[in-house]
């Protein structure tokens, strides 16, 4: 038996994470995983401040689903002030939030195509994903960070010509994601890779609570937008699942839900009501526990303001957390090859940046300790504390 | 004398990310498209230390990266060169506030050749500044043996 850790800096994986296998042989029998690499204290900037700077600072939380973090914010905000937004900014947010997504899957599975050294299809899938990233800037001004959503509304209209620009990207890149998510199902040496390999079961995905795609792979048929008003009321949305459990399950679901994803786009175009964008309100004292459908899974938003707006106090849950965790403590056992780990982890989309913003210290022995925000609500009482709540406003 | 001779037309990176919102990252990564092709240019991207010419790195500087960059750097063969990316390197950006401990900007940590302002810059911005600044910034490198 021996271990071999991989990271903070590898090849295959693109963010600074340590993974330590233990192995017989080439055979993973179990995994430890160290985080730590991204801390930068996002919680404790935003105590205090007006939502306006928070909602900077969320979009900050992750750079890929940089349309999702803010828009939790800020749809938990009105739900406070108890103010709709428009039906065109709803749309808009729907056609960005989506956009966003496309973006988001089409990288992740680049990655994992990179992963495992298939550069053809990860290359091809970079290649249209800088379609949708053209929409996004032509649309909003930025490649990555659109500062989208503002409280009441949003931050700009859609002109015609950008309407027309949408589907006729959009075209080109359903003609390719299809061709694509082809060569994939049908890839023999591809197959070989992906196929029963990283096994997640539907009792273990529920039991690690994990989220989003990876949860959906594995037959949860769950997805947060089910329960977001907008898309229940205007765009009769379904979960796409799948029930194969592992690695190939995964990366289909994510070609599934792009697919997916541009039909939503679609109809909001087509059917895009025109009005205002954006409406008055005032946010009184309140709290929330905000949930929404990120790209990776579902993300909460729990926090407490004061009048007009202020932050009192803030925690976010990110869907790489369980996803980590499930990643951890199942998919890595009996993974044939300690390569075949490597692609297992990219599987789950992992984002160290979203992760972590806890850091913990252990009063007795002086030490400080980097910890997810899971380990942290599973080791209460352990005498540790965690240093975001000791500074309360 | 060879090795410095094609090191001129073939750059090898190694993208160090150290703590930021993974934006920088991810337009490193769209490098790699055949839109940008970074590899018609002699550069390839590769996240090894010991293989590469010059190190990218975007992020804070949070607390573990501190003295890890500095031994990344002490790895990398000479002649080296660094490409900072992004605000959160060049300066904290927003993460660089009171009451924080993020170690940005990275030229406390170790040198730095040419610096990429933006949140995030675009990729061409960052191909042509590697492609501009690095094999200036290896011409001109003092051996320190
Ligand atoms: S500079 Fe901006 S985009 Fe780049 S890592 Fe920092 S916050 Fe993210």
């Amino acid at each position: 038996m021996s271990y071999i850790p991989i990271g903070p800096l590898h090849p295959g994986i693109k963010e600074p994470l340590r993974i330590k296998l233990k192995t017989e042989g080439e055979r993973v029998v179990d995994a430890e995983v160290d985080l730590g690499y991204m801390y930068r204290g996002v919680e404790q900037i935003a105590r205090g401040k007006p939502w306006q700077k928070v909602a900077y600072l969320a979009e900050r939380v992750c750079g890929i689903c940089s349309d999702t973090h803010p828009r939790a914010l800020i749809e938990g905000l009105e739900r406070i002030a108890d103010c709709v937004p428009p039906l065109r900014a709803q749309y808009s947010r729907v056609i960005i939030g989506e956009l966003n997504r496309i973006h988001s899957h089409l990288i992740a599975n680049a990655i994992y195509f990179l992963a495992l050294e298939h550069e053809t299809l990860g290359i091809y899938l970079l290649n249209i994903r800088e379609k949708v990233m053209d929409l996004l800037e032509m649309i909003s001004g930025n490649r990555v960070l659109y500062s989208w959503n503002l409280v009441g509304g949003v931050r700009m209209d859609f002109k015609d010509s950008h309407l027309k620009k949408i589907l006729e990207n959009l075209r080109e890149v359903e003609d390719h994601v299809t061709r694509y998510r082809k060569m994939f199902k049908t890839g023999p040496l591809l197959g070989l890779r992906s196929r029963d390999i990283g096994k997640l079961s539907k009792e273990d995905a529920i039991d690690v609570r994990a989220v989003g795609p990876v949860a959906r792979a594995s037959g949860v048929k769950f997805d947060w937008r089910t329960k977001h008003p907008t898309y229940v009321d205007y765009f009769d949305f379904e979960p796409v699942w799948r029930d194969e459990c592992d690695n190939y399950a995964r990366v289909m679901m994510r070609f599934d839900e792009t697919l997916e994803s541009i039909k939503i786009i679609r109809r909001a175009v087509n059917e895009l009501p025109s009005g205002p964008i954006r409406k008055d309100c005032d946010i009184p004292r309140g709290s929330i526990d905000y949930r929404y459908e990120a790209p990776r899974g579902e993300l909460v938003y729990i926090f407490e303001t004061a009048n007009h707006g202020i932050i009192k106090d803030i925690t976010i849950r990110t869907p790489t957390v369980p996803n980590l965790e499930a990643c951890a403590k199942h998919m890595f056992k009996d993974s044939p090859t300690i390569s075949d780990a490597v692609a297992i982890y990219q599987t789950i989309d992992p984002c160290m940046a979203c992760t972590e913003r806890v850091v913990i210290l252990d009063e007795n022995n002086k030490k400080e300790e980097f910890r997810s925000f899971f380990d942290v609500s599973s080791r209460k009482g352990s005498g540790e504390k965690s240093v975001d709540k000791q500074t309360k406003i | 004398m060879i090795k410095d001779f094609i090191r001129k037309r073939s750059i090898n990176i190694c993208l160090v990310c150290t703590g930021g919102c993974n934006g920088c990252d991810i337009e490193v990564a769209a490098l790699l498209s055949q839109r940008y092709d970074l590899e018609q240019y002699g550069i390839y991207l590769h996240n090894n230390p010991r293989e590469c010419d010059a190190m990218v790195v975007t992020g804070t500087v949070s607390k573990q990266w501190q003295e890890k960059l500095v031994e990344l750097y002490n790895k990398v063969p000479e002649p080296k060169a660094v490409v900072a990316i992004g605000a959160c390197a060049l300066s904290g950006g927003i993460f660089q506030q009171e009451g924080e401990k993020v170690g940005a900007p990275v030229s406390n940590h170790i040198p730095v050749d040419a610096e990429v302002p933006g949140c995030p810059p675009r990729p061409a911005e960052i191909a042509s500044a590697v492609l501009k600044y690095v094999p200036v910034a290896l011409a001109n490198y003092r051996r320190k043996s």
